[in-house]
């Protein structure tokens, strides 16, 4: 081992224990109650595919009507599950990367509290009746205000971190995070101001709409994957970023295209004719800056296979990026106008991309880092690797079936649509294979999330294995796990426990 | 890179898309001005204003709440964009009794009345831009269309040619109620007991008024007329 | 257990800051390299240049005209394109007789069903019925000038009937819609003349009409005796001869009439492939 010594020569920054000690209750709420919005937000989804082909399930009554359900698990999905995982991350990463501890714990359990009831509350909005109508963006009018104030209470802190860093290079997962927490705020601002506040053209309303889901997705919960990505890929591999100019191009890159992607949602309406075509173009280009990061991240996990492929996070890290490839090259493919565009338009393609980016990409990464942070802000091991593997495998499996539903479904739906001579009724039949292709693949992830909720949960009441500290057994990068060594001479070496074994 | 330079850098990246695509076109297309009619090119003199009588606004706040958008579009691409104008009922009728074909594109024009247009996410099912007009002169020719929508928002499956249908039914728009002296005009001719009858509620009545106000196929100004030039008086 | 120089402690690093740093140090022996040259492989150039090839195009397409064009809605010079493989534009063709027929009975049912009744027998006292009405199948220029200007005085019959009939060319009756309810009149309510009055024939009528001596006056049947009684002017069209439903012009088939046989006088029109 190296020294064994905790402390350095910077005087500014702490000891990780003392970081990973003050992180532990924000990370573990935003984690948790993260949890708990995905495991809602995928049930909602699996009631909500199921009426697409059996419309008559769970009809009774209006808040369960497939119109209101749908738009509850989106948004429970994105700002309930999603953003709170964000928001773990941003504060792990952050505090880890600027060597200081989080000071403000309290402000941002009280500002994570804050986000958890304005989601509820939009969430029973929706349900209730009283959504919007603008996808992503349901939530009743008065909902957004509470989320933005409770944002910026939560990133200020990292943003703090940022400046006081200590002096030394920045590496690329810092631009990432300071790049989301930047782009964030500018995205959502904009669009509910203009949508909700501002009277405007209908249509450019519409636009806006279009651009801001492309804009969440690809500058906020990408950066923040990605910046996970790379921190997972130097801890594992104990090297630094292979190819640092690439990662420069790659970020670069994505902060200079994702901008314009999202308006080929709107190709052929009658907003200004170039705005769709820029959008399309963007969203092709969005290979570039995939492909850069995809190659700087699988590459070292690919050369290093042999000890790592055991590694849950970097299993899930892994097939989470494999996902933002196939993601990256779907968009190439299916967005061109004039050929593919107008099949996908409006196809099942839109929701299988969607998925790919949500839970394909982003929600993989984010289980990777969680089964490597949960052991050390708890203290406690993880229980079962059976029940990591489930979780990974099941997931696995209902995003091949997504990817499937997306690539040929969308494609294949699309052409019906466009064949004018077949009376409705014959398009949406081509349609119901996918439709069931989809419940199918939401059940699989589903399945494989259950057993991440019991495994989160058993960590967090401390069931069973109470155990060894959990820095005593691990490697960095490597999830901590029970795996009967004898770790006598680790402990005998003095390290620091990293929590209060009480 | 310090962090000045960063956020520079990103907010010139990130602004000026945000400029050119969304704040500048924003703020343009608030001001659109509407396009003058002339008596030469038009036949007709003012300005292009297509007519919406129902309940819009109402109408598109229950569509919105109820998530219609999901499943239905509202838009009719131009010919280089998609096939919708083929179809022979989507964007007007290809055989209207009077006006002979009267299809043609949206335009932006098309959705007065309304704070978002619902130009929708995907087509499941089919699109709804002139679905007043198909209601009234197709479905219900020689009914009532209002009773044809509320029978169909009830439960889709009902009507015998949408059998296969996957629109959800919206019982929960309507309400079971005593008959009150004669069965109320808007009663469904659905079983509801001896005393009592299903008729729709204020949220039925504002969405059936909004969809039979969805009839967008006027006649279009010179500029927005796409037929080719070529083809007319013909052989 | 991993050898330590390739697993840097926990609590020394999170990665990439101490590794940058060791490496500046000179730490140990069989540290990696930090990989900062490393080439990108070319399957990933060539697919970079793929998509930057693909976005040029969509560029081009979206550029026609001037990128940031806010003013333009739709593609410059767009006119519609036919949908491929078929030649079918508005509606389809259809019998002549039907055609105006079609037309007639909607212009019977807005204007004259009030008076003349759902069958054209009148009510017997206050109005005639056409059904059966010698002036009504008989020469059609009579037939015109009456639906035109209106009719005051003793009928065919020798009945009168109050102030007469008003003119029905207020507010306003296109030629198309004229001669499709002659037509109409002509052709069913169990009158059989079995032809068509013309577009053609119906503007000559307008025009005779405007020329009358007693113009914007009611005719009488004096009147129409002595000066109406004949055809109106303009070729005659078989009843089966396909025309346009809405505008009533005769669709003609691009190769020249096959050679008519001597009985028939009009040209032979078929329908449009």
């Amino acid at each position: 081992m190296l020294s064994t010594t905790t402390t350095t020569t910077d005087h500014d920054s702490q000891p990780l224990a003392v970081i990973d000690r003050s992180l532990r209750h924000p990370v573990m709420l935003f984690l948790t109650a993260g949890a708990a919005w995905l495991a809602l937000a995928i049930l909602l989804g699996v009631i909500a595919s199921a009426k697409v082909h059996d419309p008559g399930f769970l009809s009774r009554h209006g808040w369960l009507a497939y119109g209101r359900i749908f738009p509850a698990h989106l948004n429970a999905l994105v700002y309930g599950w999603g953003m709170q995982a964000g928001y773990a991350l941003i504060l792990w990463l952050s505090a880890r990367l600027c060597r200081k501890e989080c000071k403000a714990t309290g402000t941002i359990l009280t500002a994570g509290l804050v986000w958890n009831l304005g989601v509820a509350l939009g969430v029973m909005g929706i349900l209730s009746g009283n959504g919007t109508g603008m996808p992503w963006m349901e939530f009743p009018g008065f909902v957004w205000p509470v989320l933005i104030a409770g944002y910026l209470s939560i990133v200020i802190w990292p943003f703090i971190q940022f400046r006081v860093r200590p002096a030394g290079p920045v590496v690329i997962t810092q631009w990432y995070i300071l790049g989301a927490m930047i782009w964030f705020p500018w995205i959502y601002i904009t669009a509910n101001v203009l949508l909700h506040c501002l009277p405007g053209h209908p249509v450019m309303a519409s636009a806006i709409n279009a651009w801001y889901m492309s804009a969440l997705v690809f500058l906020f919960f990408t950066p923040v994957a990605l910046g996970t990505a790379y921190d997972l890929v130097t801890n594992a591999t104990g090297r630094p970023v292979p190819g640092k100019a690439l990662a420069n191009m790659g970020f670069w890159s994505l902060a200079i295209i994702a901008p314009w992607a999202g308006m080929q949602k709107l190709a052929g309406m009658p907003v200004p004719y170039f705005l769709p075509y820029l959008g399309a173009a963007a969203a092709v280009l969005l290979f570039i800056p995939i492909c850069a990061a995809a190659c700087n991240i699988i590459r070292p996990l690919w050369a290093g296979r042999a000890t790592l492929a055991a590694e849950p996070s970097v299993r899930f890290t892994a097939a989470g990026m494999i996902s933002l490839v196939v993601l990256g090259v779907a968009m190439m493919v299916l967005n061109i106008p004039d050929s593919t565009l107008q099949l996908t338009q409006f196809s099942l393609s839109g929701y299988g991309f969607d998925t790919l980016a949500i839970y394909g990409f982003f929600s993989m990464v984010m289980f990777g880092a969680a089964y490597s942070i949960v052991p050390r802000v708890t203290g406690r091991a993880w229980h079962s690797p059976k029940l990591i593997e489930m979780h990974f495998l099941f997931s696995v499996y209902g995003l091949l079936t997504v990817m499937l539903v997306t690539l040929v479904g969308g494609v294949v739906q699309g052409m019906g649509q466009e064949d004018w001579k077949l009376p409705w009724s014959g398009v949406a039949a081509i349609a119901n294979p996918f439709a069931v292709a989809i419940t199918f693949a939401w059940c699989l992830i589903l399945f494989s999330n259950i057993f991440f909720f019991v495994h989160l949960a058993v960590m967090w009441l401390r069931w069973g294995f109470g155990g060894l500290p959990a820095t005593e057994q691990e490697t960095p990068g490597k999830t901590v796990m029970h795996d009967g060594e004898d770790h006598t001479e680790d402990a005998a070496a003095g390290h620091e426990p990293l929590v209060d074994p009480t | 890179m310090s962090l000045r330079t960063f956020i520079l850098a990103l907010a010139s990246s990130f602004g000026a898309a945000w400029l050119s695509i969304i704040v500048i076109p924003f703020f343009k297309m608030r001001a659109l001005a509407p396009i003058p009619l002339t008596q030469a090119t038009d036949g007709a003199s003012g300005i292009f204003f297509p007519k919406r009588t129902g309940r819009v606004a109402d109408g598109a706040r229950v569509y919105a709440e109820n998530g219609c958008y999901l499943c239905h579009t509202q838009v009719v691409r131009p010919t280089y964009a998609g096939h919708d104008l083929y179809r022979p009922d989507w964007g007007g009728l290809k055989d209207d009794a009077d006006r002979g074909d009267t299809r043609r594109e949206t335009n932006a024009y098309d959705f007065y009345g309304e704070k978002f247009a619902q130009l929708g996410v995907t087509r499941t099912g089919p699109d709804l831009t002139n679905i007043g007009r198909r209601v009234e002169t197709i479905y219900a020719v020689g009914g009532d269309p209002a009773a044809w929508l509320y029978a169909h928002l009830f439960n889709p499956r009902s009507l015998p040619q949408l059998w296969q249908s996957t629109c959800p039914p919206h019982k929960f728009l309507f309400e079971k109620r005593e008959i009150k002296g004669n069965p109320s005009a808007d009663a469904l001719k659905v079983p509801a007991g001896k005393t009592r009858e299903w008729v729709p509620d204020a949220d039925a009545q504002a969405l059936v008024s909004y969809l039979l106000s969805l009839k967008k196929d006027q006649k279009v100004p010179a500029a927005l007329n796409f037929t080719p030039k070529s083809t007319e008086g013909n052989p | 257990m991993s050898s330590p120089n390739n697993s840097p402690d926990l609590e020394e690093s999170s990665g990439a800051t101490v590794a940058e740093g060791a490496a500046a140090h000179g730490n140990g022996g069989g540290r990696p390299e930090s990989n900062e040259n490393e080439a990108v492989p070319l399957w990933v150039l060539a697919a970079c240049g793929v998509a930057l090839l693909i976005a040029g195009r969509i560029l081009d397409l979206g550029g026609g005209g001037g990128l940031l064009d806010y003013q333009k809605m739709f593609r410059t010079r767009y006119e519609r394109t036919p949908p491929p493989g078929s030649a079918e534009q508005g509606p389809p063709p259809k019998e002549a007789l039907a055609a105006y027929m079609a037309k007639g009975a909607k212009i019977y049912g807005a204007k004259c069903i009030v008076c003349h009744g759902p069958e054209a027998k009148g009510d017997g006292a206050n109005f005639p019925a056409l059904a059966g009405s010698k002036w009504a199948t008989g020469e059609t220029e009579r037939f015109s000038m009456i639906i035109l200007n209106g009719l005051k005085g003793p009928m065919s019959t020798g009945k009168s009937y109050g102030a007469g009939m008003p003119s029905q060319a207020i507010p306003s009756l296109s030629p198309e819609d004229f001669s499709g309810v002659m037509t109409y009149v002509r052709n069913h309510f169990g009158n059989n003349t079995g032809d068509v009055v013309t577009v053609e024939m119906a503007k000559a009528a307008m025009t005779l009409s405007a020329a009358r001596a007693n113009a914007g006056l009611q005719v009488t049947g004096d009147e129409l005796t002595a000066d109406h009684l004949k055809p109106l002017p303009g070729k005659t069209l078989d009843p089966k001869a396909m025309v346009d439903p809405v505008t009533l012009a005769p669709v003609y088939v691009a190769a020249p009439p096959a050679t008519s046989p001597p009985a028939a006088a009009e040209p032979k029109a078929t329908p449009k492939p």
